[in-house]
């Protein structure tokens, strides 16, 4: 069974705070999930597949597998007005406001 | 035999419409009825819209003035319409069914909102789900389950759980939920409706809450193959605004379907009995109707679940690293900076989230990146090698949708065996083919008849073949 200490590394790798019940189902959970899923690292992969790492694996056909790219201008026609003017709305969604700004916390810190 | 309007198909209200034998006021207020008088109990909704009169008479009047005009009007027009909470409506709460966004205002319309918009469909609510579309039953919902019109012990399937209730049950004559990896085609099948998993790309996705972005696809619940078609022709094509969306033109036509595939050793083990049987019937009545079917064999199935869930964990803990508490949703304040996060996360995120994004955390390690993420990436590309090489020899392929009827309530509270449950519908996920589930009758369990669906999956780009075979399923 997975540790309380890798479930702990974990959950700060994910940003994450669990109760100490929680870690305890999770060492369950998890180890048996992973127990389940671990099937795949056996399964033999033909080398013509993903041979070259998963990101080459048949980028010609596959959409979701194939990196998209676009030239780095200002949108402009029919999508770019979908977006445009949505600024106040999204800085309403701001869980603490002044004026215009979001308010977060200062990060950096005088030596000691 | 309901006669209330609301239960009409979208096809038949649209004729009615048309020749003005009703008005658009009518169905919206018809849908309105069944949903006081069904959703407190059903809880398929978690927000009805105040102004869905409004928006049928806004609609109505544009019918008017097509004519006046001598334009023709869309088909959606007035149709009264349910949309999964994890859809944007531009100045309407999209909350995922989560604590996090709670009290999240969309600041934009979804793609799939924008073009209903321009048909001049109603919305008369949001759908409940399970928080994230990570769950197959809605259980996972912050804010209730939500039930099955064929038995209120038992449950919805998921994750567009209140989508395949409100049409089940009348509350709206069509809607639109999301699939991961069967979040439309689980819950039509629990409910008895018609779903639709398009071919990934067909359809945008920008406006929709990501779960597993290589996964996600809109699609339609309706009470009719023609209404899912109809649906669907109106949601999808290609969008500047979502990079992985496709031109209709991506994958060439096929013909008609003239063969189906079982993949039997797929559906040899694990399948209620009786679901076997409905199963069987609807073969033989498609071979009645031209379309005989023979055995085949993917030999990558046997890990597709495993392949799924690892993709699935590794993308949704990514995907919602975004929640921090700073810019927008639910915000609360620690001690420290980490603080904010790890509390904001913990108070925001239900038990299931929490658990996939520490497992996507967890496969995603330096250690184990390569055994779990990197194998499951190339599982998934052998496997979609298989199916487009099985494609050349078959124009569809049939299993169950699910491999039982509606679950009680409860039921599956271990999370691998809810997983379990997945085990026909993710493949169309990992390969991006189009799927479709149809109903195929009914099942009995405690003296209650409960719906089960037949799952097609064709070629990329063949939805037209799962139209035109799951028209020939009438039961």
């Amino acid at each position: 069974m997975i540790s309380r200490e890798d479930i702990e590394g974990l959950a700060a790798l994910s940003r994450l705070k669990l109760t100490d019940a929680e870690i305890a189902n999770l060492q369950k959970d998890i180890s048996d999930i992973v127990g389940y899923v671990e099937a795949v690292s056996q399964v033999e992969i033909p080398s013509a597949v993903g041979a070259d790492g998963p990101a080459h694996a048949a980028a010609s056909i596959a959409p979701q597998h194939r990196n998209i790219m676009r030239e780095d201008v200002l949108r402009t026609g029919e999508s770019a007005a979908r977006l445009a003017g949505k600024e106040e709305q999204v800085r309403a969604a701001f869980p603490t406001r002044q004026g215009d700004f979001n308010v977060v916390r200062k990060i950096i810190q005088k030596d000691e | 035999m309901e006669t209330s309007l609301a239960h009409l198909s979208i096809t038949e209200a649209a004729k009615k419409l048309k020749v003005k034998e009703i008005t658009a006021l009518d169905l919206a207020r018809a849908c309105l009825v069944e949903i006081e008088k069904r959703n407190k109990s059903l809880n398929a909704y978690l927000e009805v819209y105040t102004d869905v009169e409004a928006q049928a008479k806004v609609a109505d009047a544009k019918r008017a003035q097509n004519e006046k005009e001598g334009k023709a009007s869309h088909p959606l027009l007035g149709i009264p319409l349910a949309l999964k909470d994890n859809i944007l409506v531009e100045g309407r709460v999209a909350s995922a069914a989560s604590k996090m966004l709670e009290h999240y205002t969309a600041t934009y319309d979804a793609t799939v909102i924008k073009k209903l918009k321009d048909a001049g469909a109603v919305f008369l609510g949001r759908t409940n789900m399970d928080e994230f579309a990570l769950g197959s039953t809605t259980e996972n919902s912050a804010f209730g389950v939500t039930r099955n019109p064929h038995d209120e012990t038992r449950t919805a399937g998921g994750t567009s759980g209140g989508s395949a209730v409100a049409v089940a049950s009348g509350m709206a004559l069509g809607a639109l939920g999301t699939d991961t990896g069967g979040s439309v085609r689980a819950p039509s099948s629990f409910c008895g409706v018609v779903g639709l998993k398009p071919t990934y790309g067909a359809v945008s996705r920008f406006g929709l809450i990501a779960a597993v972005s290589s996964f996600d696809q809109a699609g339609p619940l309706a009470r009719t193959v023609e209404d899912a078609e109809l649906l669907f022709t109106t949601i999808r094509g290609e969008d500047a605004l979502d990079s992985t969306s496709i031109s209709e033109t991506e994958y060439p036509a096929r013909t008609a379907p003239k063969k189906i595939g079982v993949p039997v050793s797929l559906i040899a083990q694990g399948l209620d009995a009786d679901v076997r049987v409905r199963f069987d019937a609807a073969l033989v009545q498609l071979t009645k109707a031209g379309i005989p079917w023979e055995p085949i064999e993917l030999p990558t199935l046997s890990v597709a679940l495993a392949t799924y869930y690892i993709t699935n964990f590794a993308e949704v803990s990514s995907n919602l690293a975004r929640f921090d508490g700073i810019r927008y949703g639910l915000s609360q304040k620690g001690e420290t900076l980490f603080d904010d996060y790890a509390t904001s996360r913990a108070a925001g995120f239900g038990a299931e989230t929490r658990r996939r994004i520490i497992l996507g955390t967890y496969v995603l390690s330096a250690g184990y990146y390569d055994a779990f993420y990197g194998k499951a990436t190339a599982a998934r590309e052998q496997l979609r090698r298989e199916f487009v090489e099985i494609f050349k020899k078959v124009d569809i392929i049939a299993t169950p949708t699910m491999p039982c009827p509606a679950t009680t309530i409860g039921e599956k509270s271990d999370p691998l065996s809810m997983y379990l449950m997945d085990i026909f519908t993710v493949t169309a996920n990992l390969t991006g083919n189009p799927a479709l589930t149809v109903p195929m009758g009914t099942v009995t369990r405690d003296g209650k008849n409960l719906p089960v669906g037949m799952q097609f999956t064709a070629a990329h780009g063949d939805e037209s073949g799962l139209f035109a075979i799951g028209k020939l399923l009438v039961l």
